[in-house]
Protein backbone atom coordinates (compact mmCIF):
# COMPACT_ATOMS: atom_id res chain seq x y z
CA UNK A 1 0.00 0.00 0.00
CA UNK A 2 2.81 2.38 1.11
CA UNK A 3 5.07 1.40 -2.47
CA UNK A 4 1.39 2.24 -4.23
CA UNK A 5 0.87 5.74 -2.78
CA UNK A 6 4.59 6.93 -2.87
CA UNK A 7 4.40 5.50 -6.76
CA UNK A 8 0.87 7.19 -7.25
CA UNK A 9 2.46 10.34 -5.61
CA UNK A 10 5.82 10.51 -7.72
CA UNK A 11 3.24 10.00 -11.62
CA UNK A 12 1.04 12.58 -9.91
CA UNK A 13 4.08 14.77 -9.68
CA UNK A 14 5.48 14.18 -13.22
CA UNK A 15 2.20 15.01 -14.31
CA UNK A 16 2.07 17.88 -12.38
CA UNK A 17 5.39 19.34 -13.97
CA UNK A 18 4.74 18.01 -18.00
CA UNK A 19 0.91 19.31 -18.12
CA UNK A 20 0.51 22.26 -20.11
CA UNK A 21 -2.90 23.74 -18.74
CA UNK A 22 -1.75 24.57 -15.36
CA UNK A 23 -5.09 23.69 -14.19
CA UNK A 24 -4.32 20.17 -14.34
CA UNK A 25 -1.23 20.84 -12.28
CA UNK A 26 -3.19 21.90 -9.57
CA UNK A 27 -5.74 19.23 -9.70
CA UNK A 28 -2.08 16.93 -9.80
CA UNK A 29 -1.17 18.92 -6.99
CA UNK A 30 -4.22 18.79 -4.90
CA UNK A 31 -4.27 15.07 -5.53
CA UNK A 32 -0.69 14.78 -4.33
CA UNK A 33 -1.65 16.09 -1.11
CA UNK A 34 -4.66 14.00 -0.28
CA UNK A 35 -2.58 10.85 -1.45
CA UNK A 36 0.32 12.52 0.79
CA UNK A 37 -2.70 12.49 3.81
CA UNK A 38 -3.30 9.18 3.26
CA UNK A 39 -0.01 8.09 3.31
CA UNK A 40 0.50 10.23 6.86
CA UNK A 41 -2.58 8.01 8.22
CA UNK A 42 -1.06 4.69 7.49
CA UNK A 43 2.35 6.10 8.95
CA UNK A 44 0.37 6.70 12.07
CA UNK A 45 0.51 10.66 12.30
CA UNK A 46 -3.10 11.76 12.04
CA UNK A 47 -1.94 15.11 12.98
CA UNK A 48 0.28 15.51 10.25
CA UNK A 49 -2.71 13.94 7.88
CA UNK A 50 -5.17 16.13 8.98
CA UNK A 51 -3.28 19.06 8.61
CA UNK A 52 -1.79 18.12 4.64
CA UNK A 53 -5.40 17.33 4.03
CA UNK A 54 -6.92 20.78 4.99
CA UNK A 55 -3.90 23.01 3.87
CA UNK A 56 -2.66 20.88 0.48
CA UNK A 57 -5.25 19.78 -0.40
CA UNK A 58 -7.72 22.59 0.59
CA UNK A 59 -6.60 26.18 1.15
CA UNK A 60 -3.37 26.00 -1.51
CA UNK A 61 -5.93 24.47 -4.13
CA UNK A 62 -8.25 27.14 -3.63
CA UNK A 63 -5.37 29.93 -3.60
CA UNK A 64 -3.64 28.43 -6.86
CA UNK A 65 -7.47 28.39 -8.70
CA UNK A 66 -8.26 31.77 -7.52
CA UNK A 67 -4.73 33.07 -9.14
CA UNK A 68 -5.22 30.52 -12.62
CA UNK A 69 -9.22 32.63 -12.67
CA UNK A 70 -7.28 35.93 -12.15
CA UNK A 71 -4.25 35.28 -14.87
CA UNK A 72 -4.27 35.45 -18.68
CA UNK A 73 -3.78 32.58 -20.60
CA UNK A 74 -0.64 32.25 -22.67
CA UNK A 75 0.31 29.69 -24.54
CA UNK A 76 3.91 30.03 -27.10
CA UNK A 77 2.99 26.40 -28.97
CA UNK A 78 -0.87 26.69 -29.95
CA UNK A 79 -0.88 30.40 -30.52
CA UNK B 1 13.42 26.04 -33.07
CA UNK B 2 10.22 25.17 -30.60
CA UNK B 3 11.04 21.47 -30.70
CA UNK B 4 14.95 22.46 -29.97
CA UNK B 5 13.34 24.68 -26.80
CA UNK B 6 11.43 21.62 -25.41
CA UNK B 7 14.09 19.30 -25.67
CA UNK B 8 15.86 21.35 -23.18
CA UNK B 9 13.33 21.78 -21.01
CA UNK B 10 13.07 18.33 -20.69
CA UNK B 11 16.86 18.14 -20.60
CA UNK B 12 17.34 20.84 -17.59
CA UNK B 13 14.26 18.58 -15.72
CA UNK B 14 15.87 15.29 -15.95
CA UNK B 15 19.30 17.06 -14.87
CA UNK B 16 17.64 18.77 -12.19
CA UNK B 17 16.08 15.13 -11.17
CA UNK B 18 19.21 12.93 -11.05
CA UNK B 19 20.43 16.18 -8.64
CA UNK B 20 17.94 15.50 -6.42
CA UNK B 21 18.59 12.01 -6.41
CA UNK B 22 22.10 12.56 -5.88
CA UNK B 23 21.20 14.36 -2.54
CA UNK B 24 19.05 12.12 -1.56
CA UNK B 25 20.43 9.13 -2.05
CA UNK B 26 22.69 8.92 1.34
CA UNK B 27 19.51 9.47 3.36
CA UNK B 28 17.92 5.94 1.91
CA UNK B 29 21.43 4.09 1.39
CA UNK B 30 22.87 4.78 5.32
CA UNK B 31 22.68 2.22 8.03
CA UNK B 32 22.89 4.86 11.09
CA UNK B 33 20.21 4.20 13.70
CA UNK B 34 18.05 6.79 14.76
CA UNK B 35 18.65 8.94 17.26
CA UNK B 36 16.32 7.43 20.16
CA UNK B 37 17.56 9.46 23.25
CA UNK B 38 14.75 12.12 22.92
CA UNK B 39 12.09 9.92 21.80
CA UNK B 40 12.86 7.74 24.78
CA UNK B 41 13.01 10.29 27.55
CA UNK B 42 9.54 12.16 25.56
CA UNK B 43 8.15 8.51 25.83
CA UNK B 44 9.10 8.26 29.79
CA UNK B 45 8.23 12.01 31.22
CA UNK B 46 6.40 13.45 28.59
CA UNK B 47 3.09 12.86 29.80
CA UNK B 48 3.69 13.29 33.41
CA UNK B 49 5.41 16.32 32.34
CA UNK B 50 2.46 18.26 30.48
CA UNK B 51 -0.14 16.30 31.00
CA UNK B 52 -0.93 15.85 27.43
CA UNK B 53 -1.84 12.16 26.49
CA UNK B 54 -0.97 13.30 22.63
CA UNK B 55 3.01 13.59 22.55
CA UNK B 56 2.52 15.83 20.26
CA UNK B 57 0.86 18.85 21.16
CA UNK B 58 3.01 18.53 23.95
CA UNK B 59 6.03 18.50 22.13
CA UNK B 60 5.27 22.05 20.21
CA UNK B 61 3.62 23.73 23.16
CA UNK B 62 5.90 22.72 25.63
CA UNK B 63 9.22 21.55 24.89
CA UNK B 64 10.08 23.20 21.34
CA UNK B 65 7.42 26.42 21.82
CA UNK B 66 9.91 28.98 20.32
CA UNK B 67 9.12 26.58 16.75
CA UNK B 68 5.53 27.66 17.04
CA UNK B 69 6.52 31.51 17.70
CA UNK B 70 7.98 31.60 14.91
CA UNK B 71 5.54 29.63 13.01
CA UNK B 72 2.97 32.15 14.10
CA UNK B 73 5.20 35.12 12.76
CA UNK B 74 5.60 33.32 9.45
CA UNK B 75 2.08 33.16 9.43
CA UNK B 76 1.96 36.55 10.07
CA UNK B 77 3.52 37.68 7.68
CA UNK B 78 2.38 35.16 5.03
CA UNK B 79 -0.66 37.32 5.52
CA UNK B 80 1.06 40.38 5.69
CA UNK B 81 2.81 39.88 2.23
CA UNK B 82 -0.43 38.35 0.39
CA UNK B 83 -2.42 41.50 1.85
CA UNK B 84 0.21 44.02 0.31
CA UNK B 85 0.68 42.05 -2.92
CA UNK B 86 -3.31 42.33 -3.37
CA UNK B 87 -3.64 46.44 -2.60
CA UNK B 88 -0.94 46.42 -5.11
CA UNK B 89 -2.55 44.68 -8.12
CA UNK B 90 -6.28 44.89 -7.26
CA UNK B 91 -6.34 47.05 -10.35
CA UNK B 92 -4.63 44.29 -12.82
CA UNK B 93 -6.42 41.19 -11.16
CA UNK B 94 -10.63 42.50 -10.71
CA UNK B 95 -11.60 43.24 -14.36
CA UNK B 96 -14.66 42.59 -15.72
CA UNK B 97 -17.30 45.88 -15.99
CA UNK B 98 -19.78 43.87 -13.93
CA UNK B 99 -17.28 43.76 -10.70
CA UNK B 100 -16.40 47.14 -10.28
CA UNK B 101 -18.88 50.01 -10.82
CA UNK B 102 -21.45 48.61 -8.20
CA UNK B 103 -21.36 48.94 -4.47
CA UNK B 104 -22.06 45.46 -3.94
CA UNK B 105 -18.64 44.32 -5.13
CA UNK B 106 -17.52 45.21 -1.63
CA UNK B 107 -18.27 41.71 -0.07
CA UNK B 108 -17.93 38.24 -0.60
CA UNK B 109 -21.92 37.24 -2.19
CA UNK B 110 -23.14 38.95 -5.41
CA UNK B 111 -26.40 40.10 -5.20
CA UNK B 112 -29.34 38.07 -6.96
CA UNK B 113 -29.79 39.41 -10.42
CA UNK B 114 -25.91 39.09 -10.87
CA UNK B 115 -25.47 35.43 -9.30
CA UNK B 116 -27.20 34.52 -12.47
CA UNK B 117 -24.33 35.14 -14.41
CA UNK B 118 -21.30 33.92 -12.35
CA UNK B 119 -20.42 30.64 -12.70
CA UNK B 120 -18.93 30.08 -9.24
CA UNK B 121 -22.13 31.15 -7.16
CA UNK B 122 -24.75 28.12 -7.99
CA UNK B 123 -28.18 27.66 -5.59
CA UNK B 124 -26.49 23.69 -5.52
CA UNK B 125 -23.13 25.40 -3.68
CA UNK B 126 -25.11 28.18 -1.97
CA UNK B 127 -27.46 25.60 -0.05
CA UNK B 128 -24.55 22.70 0.40
CA UNK B 129 -21.81 25.17 1.88
CA UNK B 130 -24.17 27.04 4.06
CA UNK B 131 -25.41 24.16 5.93
CA UNK B 132 -22.19 22.20 6.21
CA UNK B 133 -20.39 25.55 7.37
CA UNK B 134 -21.58 25.49 11.22
CA UNK B 135 -20.91 21.45 11.61
CA UNK B 136 -17.47 22.05 10.08
CA UNK B 137 -17.16 25.02 12.61
CA UNK B 138 -18.03 22.22 15.40
CA UNK B 139 -15.71 19.68 14.21
CA UNK B 140 -12.46 22.57 14.11
CA UNK B 141 -13.37 23.42 17.77
CA UNK B 142 -13.47 19.94 18.48
CA UNK B 143 -9.89 19.16 17.24
CA UNK B 144 -8.45 22.79 18.57
CA UNK B 145 -9.95 22.11 22.45
CA UNK B 146 -9.26 18.41 22.23
CA UNK B 147 -5.57 18.49 20.93
CA UNK B 148 -3.91 17.49 24.15
CA UNK B 149 -5.81 14.14 24.25
CA UNK B 150 -6.71 13.37 20.49
CA UNK B 151 -4.90 14.37 17.62
CA UNK B 152 -5.23 17.20 16.26
CA UNK B 153 -4.08 20.76 17.98
CA UNK B 154 -4.41 24.39 17.34
CA UNK B 155 -3.15 24.85 13.65
CA UNK B 156 -5.14 21.14 12.77
CA UNK B 157 -8.42 23.26 14.03
CA UNK B 158 -7.59 26.64 12.95
CA UNK B 159 -7.37 25.33 9.44
CA UNK B 160 -10.42 23.64 9.74
CA UNK B 161 -12.47 26.63 11.64
CA UNK B 162 -10.99 28.94 8.68
CA UNK B 163 -12.45 26.56 5.78
CA UNK B 164 -15.72 26.54 8.10
CA UNK B 165 -15.61 30.77 7.70
CA UNK B 166 -14.78 29.95 4.19
CA UNK B 167 -18.08 28.20 3.77
CA UNK B 168 -20.13 30.22 5.69
CA UNK B 169 -19.19 33.45 3.64
CA UNK B 170 -19.86 30.99 0.53
CA UNK B 171 -23.52 29.96 1.93
CA UNK B 172 -24.58 33.60 2.77
CA UNK B 173 -26.82 35.16 0.22
CA UNK B 174 -26.85 38.47 2.19
CA UNK B 175 -24.29 41.25 2.67
CA UNK B 176 -22.57 40.61 5.84
CA UNK B 177 -25.47 38.40 7.48
CA UNK B 178 -22.97 36.54 9.68
CA UNK B 179 -20.32 38.77 11.62
CA UNK B 180 -17.97 36.25 11.20
CA UNK B 181 -17.25 36.96 7.64
CA UNK B 182 -16.39 40.60 7.90
CA UNK B 183 -12.85 40.99 7.04
CA UNK B 184 -12.65 43.84 9.87
CA UNK B 185 -13.50 41.52 12.68
CA UNK B 186 -11.33 38.50 11.46
CA UNK B 187 -8.76 41.20 11.20
CA UNK B 188 -9.24 42.02 14.38
CA UNK B 189 -9.66 38.84 15.92
CA UNK B 190 -5.91 37.95 14.72
CA UNK B 191 -4.06 40.91 16.03
CA UNK B 192 -6.23 40.09 19.70
CA UNK B 193 -4.90 36.31 19.52
CA UNK B 194 -1.23 37.33 18.36
CA UNK B 195 -1.16 39.78 21.33
CA UNK B 196 -2.81 37.08 23.98
CA UNK B 197 -0.31 34.31 22.62
CA UNK B 198 2.68 36.80 24.14
CA UNK B 199 1.44 37.60 26.95
CA UNK B 200 0.63 33.88 28.01
CA UNK B 201 3.89 32.80 26.41
CA UNK B 202 5.52 35.34 29.03
CA UNK B 203 3.32 34.34 31.85
CA UNK B 204 5.40 31.67 32.60
CA UNK B 205 8.15 33.95 33.43
CA UNK B 206 6.22 35.38 36.81
CA UNK B 207 6.67 31.91 38.19
CA UNK B 208 9.85 31.26 37.67
CA UNK B 209 9.19 28.92 34.79
CA UNK B 210 11.79 31.17 32.14
CA UNK B 211 9.52 32.89 28.60
CA UNK B 212 7.07 29.74 27.53
CA UNK B 213 7.17 28.11 30.47
CA UNK B 214 4.42 26.55 31.95
CA UNK B 215 2.90 28.45 34.08
CA UNK B 216 0.67 25.48 35.76
CA UNK B 217 3.66 23.24 35.78
CA UNK B 218 3.90 22.31 39.76
CA UNK B 219 0.12 22.69 39.91
CA UNK B 220 -1.97 19.31 39.16
CA UNK B 221 -3.38 20.13 35.66
CA UNK B 222 -0.08 21.21 33.81
CA UNK B 223 -2.47 20.25 30.45
CA UNK B 224 -4.25 23.91 30.62
CA UNK B 225 -1.99 25.39 30.07
CA UNK B 226 -1.72 23.54 26.38
CA UNK B 227 -5.13 23.53 26.04
CA UNK B 228 -4.91 27.64 26.57
CA UNK B 229 -2.22 27.80 23.75
CA UNK B 230 -3.92 25.68 21.65
CA UNK B 231 -7.04 27.93 21.65
CA UNK B 232 -5.31 30.84 21.36
CA UNK B 233 -3.34 29.48 18.25
CA UNK B 234 -6.67 27.82 16.90
CA UNK B 235 -8.08 31.59 16.82
CA UNK B 236 -5.25 33.01 15.11
CA UNK B 237 -5.10 30.50 12.43
CA UNK B 238 -8.39 30.57 11.86
CA UNK B 239 -9.21 34.01 11.72
CA UNK B 240 -5.77 35.09 8.80
CA UNK B 241 -6.59 31.89 6.95
CA UNK B 242 -10.14 33.19 6.60
CA UNK B 243 -9.05 36.83 6.65
CA UNK B 244 -6.88 35.86 3.61
CA UNK B 245 -9.62 33.67 1.52
CA UNK B 246 -12.46 35.96 2.12
CA UNK B 247 -10.00 39.20 0.79
CA UNK B 248 -8.74 37.34 -1.81
CA UNK B 249 -12.63 36.42 -2.97
CA UNK B 250 -13.94 39.44 -2.24
CA UNK B 251 -11.47 42.13 -3.57
CA UNK B 252 -9.44 44.02 -1.31
CA UNK B 253 -12.19 47.10 -0.64
CA UNK B 254 -12.64 45.24 2.42
CA UNK B 255 -13.60 47.41 5.29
Amino acid sequence: MTILLLTLIILLAVFALFSSDLLHGVVAMSAISLSCAILFYILEAPDVAITEAAVGAGVSTVIFVWALRHSQRKDDRHE
Amino acid sequence: MNDGKTAWRNIRIFASLVLIGAVMAPIFLSDASWPVTARDYLMAQGQAESGAVNLVSAIYLGYRAFDTLGETIVLLIAVTGTLSLLARVESLVSPGPEDTSSPNAKGFSLSLEKRVSHALRTNLLEEVTGKVGPIVLLFGFYVMLYGHLSPGGGFQGGVIIASGIVFLALGNPYEDKSVLVRPAILGGMENIAFLLFILSAMSGVFLGEGFFGNPLAVSGTPEGFIILMNCIIGMKVGSSLAFMCIVMMGGANHD
